[in-house]
């Protein structure tokens, strides 16, 4: 081996190793500033959920709007309150709604019948509907979970 | 020469050359235990880690009960690349833990400790410790169910201390039970009071390294012809280019664990629900779990729990004092290897149990 | 003598010392020679009495040992039993006293009952009062340790009702109490704790307890199915079965062993309930064979679509979004399953139809993630071998320092 040889080799390497390196730098910086610029949903839904306006609810109807990853029913009562609960029947998960005509949270897969306090009183629902508390900010309803 | 202006001009406000100068004399000893010598690089390394990886959570991580599940679920679903650094947080988290214990156990059966090395031994001894409580605070963070169920049986044992065990439990707690007010308060020592106290100390620490060089270990220095002739190698670029090759491995080890085998998330915590079956501590605190479980009920006439964890406490503390309390002889070595070997099979033992006793 | 709460044995002793005094010499006899026996089924009926609804109302043991004041504690008899009870649960003056909302007819409806029809005829072998709610601890219906409460009641009923040696001498099977156990009901209520889910009294009665004609059977049914009895009032079928003499939903769920019901029975093939009237010819034929077509196609899709997220999830992915709307294909799914019973093809395949396009998009949810968790690793694999040359160049640049 020369010396010529040598210094030559040596700065090969180098540049295979700045190379490299900045082709690790890179699989770092990249995911870091991925994780840095604002994704497009940006924030956790997490115990509350805004279930429209208040003013659209007219006594004596109910709405379903999604909660997380289930949904939840808001209903205003015939006498003006509004009341929100977990919308998945307490039978075998079917999505409940308001029939005006009967006063009462009702599903469709087997009838099950819930009053406005969410108590199961007809057909084969075991157990009330949860209850969710739901106020008013603006025109805007909001419905917690009670933690 | 723009690269010479810039060095006087930093030269002449910080002293740079002073530093780089001191670093190139500075030589690393060279035998058949030097692999020894990258642990502590190596927990530096995942500290650094742990340091950008959490200051990154702490970007979309919402410290309350209501909300710290909600939110770690967001980082792992919908921020681009969390879920890497979620998982990469918690694995090095267990990585820092292992890798400063082979550090600590590496130290002892060197006798790395003697003087004047003393202050390091105890500054890196109380890092580990800072350690730990990094990996306990940082459990509960996720308000799942199996670290709200094992905080809950972890900070019960506080309550067995001896005298101030109620007021630490409570301190812990910070309150009577494992609660929102724990999570907030747990997450205050995770990312500031421990952070803080852990970066003053690696630097005390590393200032202790850096002035005292690293140490030969005896049995090498006997063999070695002329006591001052054992071989070794410059730090700059010798040791830091073989330092620079653990650490992208094991970043490379890393990013592969994130991916293939991600830190599960699991249910969000309930309080009120009854505990699940197969709650345990991570992994590094399991010895002390089930010490607790082969007590007997009295010891002495004294409760069996609160000998066993005063007695875990006398231990610490002797390790923690080790250097002061081990003297110079090689028969006082020999004493330390031993211990140090009894602490280590203890620790493997009661942990293989634990472990055994997990296993379906 | 004095009035007394209950009666111990102590009592019955006491009792048999004053016989003697009054020269009732052969009922002393009787009463001592019986002692030991009389003393513990005494001394059991007085401690089963403190935990009485009638103690706790104050009543003592002559309210219905009427002969007590005489030193009598025989039992009244069987046929006399039940009369004796309605003289104060038949009197609606009486219990409002002791709460103003409980029943009083529950004399008049047993009379019209199996058991009451023969027990007036003489036949003391049927079941009375005490048969089912006991005699000295009777428990309100709703003390979950009374044997009509909604857990124990199938065992009572069973106690004769499940047993085929008795059954036998009426011509009857005992094999319900069995069959009913096999059933949903038995699971929703047992497994699940599901007190609402029907035993027993919710199809016979209690009091009045039969077998439901013919045609009450859907009525009973319907008491909980609501949905599926409207849907099968409306259809054709009902009118088909009331002209054969059918007796509605058992004709394809059965009675007392009712399963739950899976999608094979629809169909023309072996096992299928349709085939009691059905083969594969006309339409009617073309129509049974489509409305299974299409549940077996929502449930493929269903297990797969669930098959992809669960392995998802398995490899360390959240899939919220493909779990919501499994879940909406699910719930078409259920209701689906209850529009098979307007016997209609059109309603059915509308919400099927929606179920199954609900699967695929859920099924879409774990392919996408599937696909994301291919893009991770393909990502890991470049980073990796970058982290690998990088290694070995750097290897190589340590083996060529210069020695130390
Ligand atoms: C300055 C330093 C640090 C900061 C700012 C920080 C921040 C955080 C945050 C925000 C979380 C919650 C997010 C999550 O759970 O995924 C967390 C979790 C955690 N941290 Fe840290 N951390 C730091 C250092 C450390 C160190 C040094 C260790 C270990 C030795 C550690 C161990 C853990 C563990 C075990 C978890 C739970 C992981 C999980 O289940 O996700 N952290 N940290
Ligand atoms: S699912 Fe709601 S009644 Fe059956």
């Amino acid at each position: 081996m020369t010396h010529a040889e040598e210094p030559a080799r040596r700065g090969v390497l180098n540049w295979l190793l700045g190379l490299w390196g900045g082709g690790v730098l890179a699989s770092i910086v990249y995911p870091v500033a991925r994780y840095l610029a604002p994704p497009d949903i940006p924030e956790a839904a997490a115990l509350s959920t805004n279930a429209g306006s208040a003013q659209a609810l007219a006594p004596n109807s109910g709405r379903v709007v999604p909660f997380g990853a289930r949904p939840a029913i808001v209903i205003r009562t015939p006498a003006g309150e509004l009341r929100a609960f977990s919308a998945t029947c307490t039978h075998l998960d079917c999505t409940v709604q308001y029939r005006p005509d009967l006063q009462r949270i009702w599903c469709a897969c087997h009838n099950g019948e819930y009053d406005l306090n969410g108590r199961n009183v007809a057909g084969p629902p075991p157990r009330p509907l949860d209850p969710y508390d739901a106020n008013v900010t603006g025109d805007e309803i909001v419905i917690t979970r009670r933690a | 020469m723009t690269d010479g202006r810039w060095r006087a001009w930093i030269d002449e406000r910080f002293p740079l050359d002073d530093v780089l100068e001191s670093l190139r004399h500075k030589r690393v000893p060279h035998h058949r235990y030097s692999i020894w010598y990258y642990f502590g690089g190596m927990t530096l390394f995942l500290f650094l880690i742990q340091v950008g990886t959490g200051a990154l959570l702490l970007l979309y991580y919402r410290p309350s009960a209501t909300e710290a599940y909600e939110s770690v679920q967001f980082i792992v679903s919908r921020v681009p690349f969390g879920w890497l650094v979620r998982s990469i947080h918690a694995w090095a988290a267990n990585l820092m833990v292992a890798s400063a214990f082979a550090h600590l156990f590496s130290v002892l059966f060197l006798h790395a400790y003697r003087r004047p090395r003393e202050l390091t031994w105890i500054s890196g001894f109380l890092l580990l410790l800072l350690t730990l409580g990094f990996g306990f605070t940082g459990y509960l963070l996720p308000w799942n169910e199996v670290s709200f169920f094992a905080t809950r049986v972890g900070t019960d044992i506080a309550a067995t201390v001896p005298v101030v065990g109620e007021g630490l439990l409570r301190f812990l707690r910070g309150g009577d039970d494992v609660t929102g007010a724990t999570l907030t308060r747990l997450f205050g020592f995770h990312v500031a009071v421990l952070p803080a106290v852990a970066t003053a100390l690696v630097a005390f620490h590393l200032l202790l390294v850096q002035r005292h060089g690293m140490s030969v270990p005896p049995s090498i220095e006997q063999r070695a012809a002329d006591p001052g002739t054992v071989r070794s190698i410059p730090f700059l670029p010798h040791f830091l280019l073989r330092d620079l090759f653990a650490w992208t491995a094991v970043l490379a080890a890393l990013a592969a664990l994130a991916t293939f085998f991600p830190w599960e998330l699991g249910a969000k915590a309930d309080p009120f629900a009854p505990a699940p079956a197969g709650i345990r501590p991570e992994w590094y605190f399991l010895w002390a779990f089930e010490t607790l479980k082969h007590v007997p009920p009295t010891v002495a006439g004294l409760s069996g729990e609160v000998v066993a964890v005063a007695a875990m406490g006398l231990g610490a503390l002797a390790a923690l004092l080790l250097p002061l309390l081990a003297g110079e002889s090689p028969r006082a070595r020999s004493v330390v290897v031993w211990a140090g070997a009894a602490a280590l099979l203890f620790l493997s033992v009661m942990t293989g149990l634990a472990l055994r006793a997990a296993a379906p | 003598m004095t009035t007394v709460r209950w009666c111990d044995g102590a009592m019955v002793r006491r009792c048999a010392r004053q016989c003697v005094v009054q020269r009732c010499a052969l009922v002393a006899c009787l009463l001592l020679a019986a002692d030991a026996r009389a003393q513990t089924t005494a001394d059991a009926a007085a401690a089963a009495f403190k935990d009485d609804v009638h103690a706790a109302a104050g009543l003592a043991c002559s309210a219905c040992h009427r002969s007590a004041a005489a030193g009598m504690y025989d039992a009244p008899a069987r046929t006399a039993t039940a009369p004796l009870c309605a003289t104060c649960h038949g009197d609606a003056a009486y219990m409002r006293k002791f709460d103003p909302q409980l029943r009083v007819d529950q004399f008049a409806q047993y009379r019209t009952s199996g058991h009451g029809k023969r027990m007036e005829a003489g036949d003391g072998r049927v079941a009375t009062c005490n048969d089912c709610h006991g005699a000295h601890g009777v428990r309100r219906v709703r003390d979950a340790r009374s044997p009509v409460a909604p857990l124990n009641v199938v065992a009572t009923c069973g106690r004769c009702h499940g047993d085929a040696a008795r059954m036998a001498l009426f011509g009857r099977q005992a094999t319900a109490p069995e069959e009913w156990s096999a059933s949903v009901h038995a699971a929703a209520l047992v497994k699940r704790g599901d007190t609402s889910a029907p035993t027993c009294v919710s199809c016979h009665g209690s009091h009045g307890a039969t077998p439901p004609g013919v045609a009450s059977v859907a009525n009973v049914c319907a008491q909980c199915h609501l949905r599926e009895a409207e849907l099968f009032r409306a259809s054709p079928k009902r009118d088909i079965f009331e002209a054969l003499g059918q007796a509605e939903c058992l004709v394809c769920h059965g009675n007392h062993r009712i399963e739950s019901p899976p999608d094979s029975w629809v169909g023309v093939q072996e096992g299928a309930v349709c085939t009691q009237c059905h083969d594969a010819t006309g339409d009617s034929g073309a129509a049974i064979v489509d409305i299974r077509r299409r549940l077996d196609g929502l449930q493929a899709a269903l297990s797969a679509a669930d098959a992809i997220l669960t392995r998802a999830e398995h490899a360390g992915m959240l899939v919220d979004e493909g779990r919501l709307a499994l879940q909406t294909a699910r719930e078409h799914q259920v209701q689906s399953r209850a529009l098979v019973h307007a016997f209609a093809a059109a309603p059915f395949a509308k919400t099927a139809d929606e179920g199954l396009a609900a699967a695929r998009r859920a099924h879409e949810a774990g392919e996408a993630a599937m696909r994301e968790l291919q893009v991770r690793r393909q990502g890991l694999g470049v980073a990796t071998l970058l982290v690998l040359a990088f290694l070995v160049t750097l290897w190589a640049k340590i083996r060529r320092l210069p020695p130390a």
